[in-house]
């Protein structure tokens, strides 16, 4: 097939930067970066771009096409290239370039060592029998341990776009793992450091590091499991924690949200002084509502018996995000099943897989 | 006439009245019957999802269960960050019957009703970008006159794509459609599928204005005489903030901003005390103007 590609070429060196088109055949199996290859080797040698294992394993080859961080060796271009389009492939964002497709991940790793991502064990000393972690204690970090160090999260995301020095969606979702790990001994120590200015609440919920990350980890999840931990564990300082906070008892309460007062609640009274002026502007537009009386939702008893009810049940903190998981891990099956092929409902197919949680139902089911 | 349920959120029923009157006036006109939810809460608009993960799960169920009860299929919601709770809650009690069961047995001990899983969540925008359009086409005779807009989706009714899957999340068209169905011309910008930073906006101040400011500069630049958004949260920053910007870095743009119903309700002809334009703290009067020469 025939494949068009426009390629930003820049030189961190001598500041020259062109956009350049390319025509190459290809094989029609061919991926974007099998296509930068034989642009590579064919058409021109000066190209630079980062390639490893061509498996979506190594996490080398994060770039953009048509402004969307994606990996090369996982995007196939047949669909693109049959409708006739030529994408516009560009290095990564968020990063400083080093040359073409290049960009310098030295500030990526710096986020990442920041967040220490290591095990920290419970303990000192060799244990004398193994540490056997469950399949339920795994499933609460099984996305965040799928992460392959691409980038891409980071390469789209708003709030570090604003704030270079934001920890970003990639060494939160790290921290995350770790978090999560039964094995570690660090959590509160974690939290803490992770809750401090440019850590998690500084996250925006733009939902671009979910979008973008090729391989399912869903950053933004595992940011909000980070809050829901922090808030747990007592670690609500942050104005971010104490404006989540204010949710909670606004929904109790009166059901809806208290708006008038979320800023002080935020903000603190003394700080909260200082946007009096702002909030007359927006009071003489009808846009403060005032807090007395308060407007109450109907039925509202309802809502706090049932804050008291599932606060007995204990699912605080992230167990109560990663129950929902295995619902949304069925959501891409799902729709696969609706509009493409079923590779296991064709005669000679494999047995079909169990989910972990299927399993552990049948075998509970076998065992009794 | 569809009957929908109708779940307003927070900010349509405070700050953003204007926006809970200008659809109640506008859906009746594109062929809905809106049957509000009383009895019901706030979303959590992520910070519940955030501070107490079970409590959000089950205040969502909860609304879902009283939409379930109103015999309607849709639940209709005028909010990004509504429609990301809400959906997200369905979906996980849709696919997962472990999960719902357990939510329902809560919800039954305090006297909700059970959820069976009956309820779509649709945002306004795509009813009428998508089974309404024909309705929207016929009411939206008054027209823009060519006035240029500038869409602003907003974060959480893009994203993730895997739970909204109306629009291309990187090539929406609904705005657009919208716009030019009304007579308007539809401004393209990059930053119309961005962050308007609000969720960190009094947390993070000065992270949220750096985002804030991208769309409104675009636009600006792109020649938009008005911004439209489906979301009142995108709104309320867009136009309150506006004030902030200019203080931090001396750019007044008088950029006045529309939320989706009142594009529509001017091209179809509602009346002020419909549109509630005075509700807005960024002038709307040069659009006004405008379309009444």
């Amino acid at each position: 097939m025939q494949v068009g590609l426009k390629i930003w070429r820049y030189d961190a060196k001598t500041g020259d930067r062109a956009l350049k088109e390319y025509e190459i055949t290809a094989p029609e199996e061919a991926t974007l970066l099998d296509c930068l290859d034989i642009v590579k080797d064919r058409h021109d040698g000066s190209l630079a771009y980062r390639k490893s294992c061509r498996m979506m394993i190594c996490g080398s080859c994060g770039m953009r096409m048509d402004g969307g961080a994606v990996l090369a060796c996982k995007t196939r271009m047949y669909e693109i290239a049959q409708a006739g389009h030529v994408p516009v492939i560009s290095a990564m964002g968020n990063l400083p370039i080093v040359k073409d497709l290049v960009v310098d991940m030295e500030p990526f790793w710096q986020k990442m060592r920041a967040v220490d991502p290591y095990l920290r064990p419970r303990y000192d000393q060799a244990q004398e029998r193994e540490n056997v972690v469950s399949q339920p204690q795994m499933d609460v970090i099984h996305k965040e341990s799928l992460c392959i160090n691409c980038g891409c999260c980071v390469s789209e995301c708003n709030s570090m776009e604003s704030d270079p020095d934001f920890l970003g969606p990639a060494a939160l979702a790290k921290g995350m793992r770790f978090v999560g790990d039964p094995r570690d001994g660090a959590t509160i120590e974690r939290l803490e450091r992770y809750s401090e200015p440019h850590g998690l609440w500084d996250c925006t919920r733009c939902y671009f590091c979910n979008e973008r990350c090729p391989k399912g980890v869903d950053p933004r999840d595992a940011i909000a499991k980070l809050g829901a931990e922090a808030m747990k564990n007592g670690i609500d300082r942050d104005m971010g924690a104490r404006h989540a906070k204010w949710f909670v008892t606004s929904a109790k309460t009166t059901g809806w949200l208290r708006e008038t007062e979320l800023v002080p609640k935020t903000q603190g009274i003394i700080a909260s002084i200082k946007e009096v002026k702002f909030a007359m502007g927006l009071a003489v537009k009808g846009k403060v509502p005032p807090p007395f009386p308060p407007h109450v939702a109907a039925d509202v008893h309802e809502s706090r018996a049932l804050f008291d009810l599932v606060k007995a049940q204990g699912r605080d903190g992230a167990a109560g995000i990663v129950q929902g998981e295995r619902a949304l891990g069925r959501i891409e099956a799902h729709h696969e099943a609706a509009g493409g092929r079923d590779p296991y409902n064709e005669p000679d197919s494999a047995p079909r897989p169990f989910l972990p949680s299927e399993r552990e139902e049948s075998e509970g089911v076998a065992a009794t | 006439m569809k009957k929908v349920a109708y779940y307003k959120g927070c900010l349509a029923s405070l700050s953003a009245k204007e926006l809970d009157i200008s659809t109640r006036a506008l859906a009746p006109k594109v062929g809905y019957e809106l049957l509000e939810l009383e009895s019901v809460t706030c979303c959590g608009a992520g910070d519940i999802h955030e501070a107490e993960p079970d409590y959000y799960l089950h205040l969502n169920a909860r609304i879902l269960s009283y939409a379930e009860a109103t015999g309607c299929d849709t639940l209709m919601t005028v909010c990004n960050v509504c429609t990301l709770n809400l959906r997200q809650a369905n979906y996980q009690l849709q696919i997962d019957t472990g999960l719902r069961e357990r939510v329902n047995d809560n919800l039954e001990q305090v006297g909700v009703p059970r959820y069976l899983g009956t309820v779509e969540v649709k945002h306004f925008l795509w009813l009428i970008a998508g089974e309404s359009f024909a309705e929207l086409q016929a009411v939206a005779h008054k027209g823009l006159k060519g006035l240029k807009v500038a869409p602003f989706y907003g974060c959480q009714i893009l994203r993730p794509s895997k739970l909204m899957g109306f629009d291309d999340p990187d090539k929406p068209t609904s705005l657009e459609r919208i716009i030019e169905a009304c007579g308007g011309e539809a401004i393209d910008y990059p930053a119309k599928i961005k962050c308007c930073g609000f969720p960190i906006i009094q947390a993070r101040e000065d992270t949220a204005l750096a985002e804030l400011i991208q769309p409104i500069e675009q636009a600006k630049e792109a020649g938009a005489d008005a911004m439209v958004t489906p979301c009142p949260l995108c709104h309320l920053s867009l136009d309150a903030w506006q004030s902030k910007l200019k203080k931090k870095t001396g750019k007044d743009f008088q950029m006045p901003i529309l939320h989706l119903s009142q594009l529509v309700g001017v091209a179809a002809g509602l009346t002020d005390s419909e549109l509630k334009f005075r509700r807005h703290v960024v002038s709307v009067a040069p659009v006004v103007e405008k379309l009444s020469v």
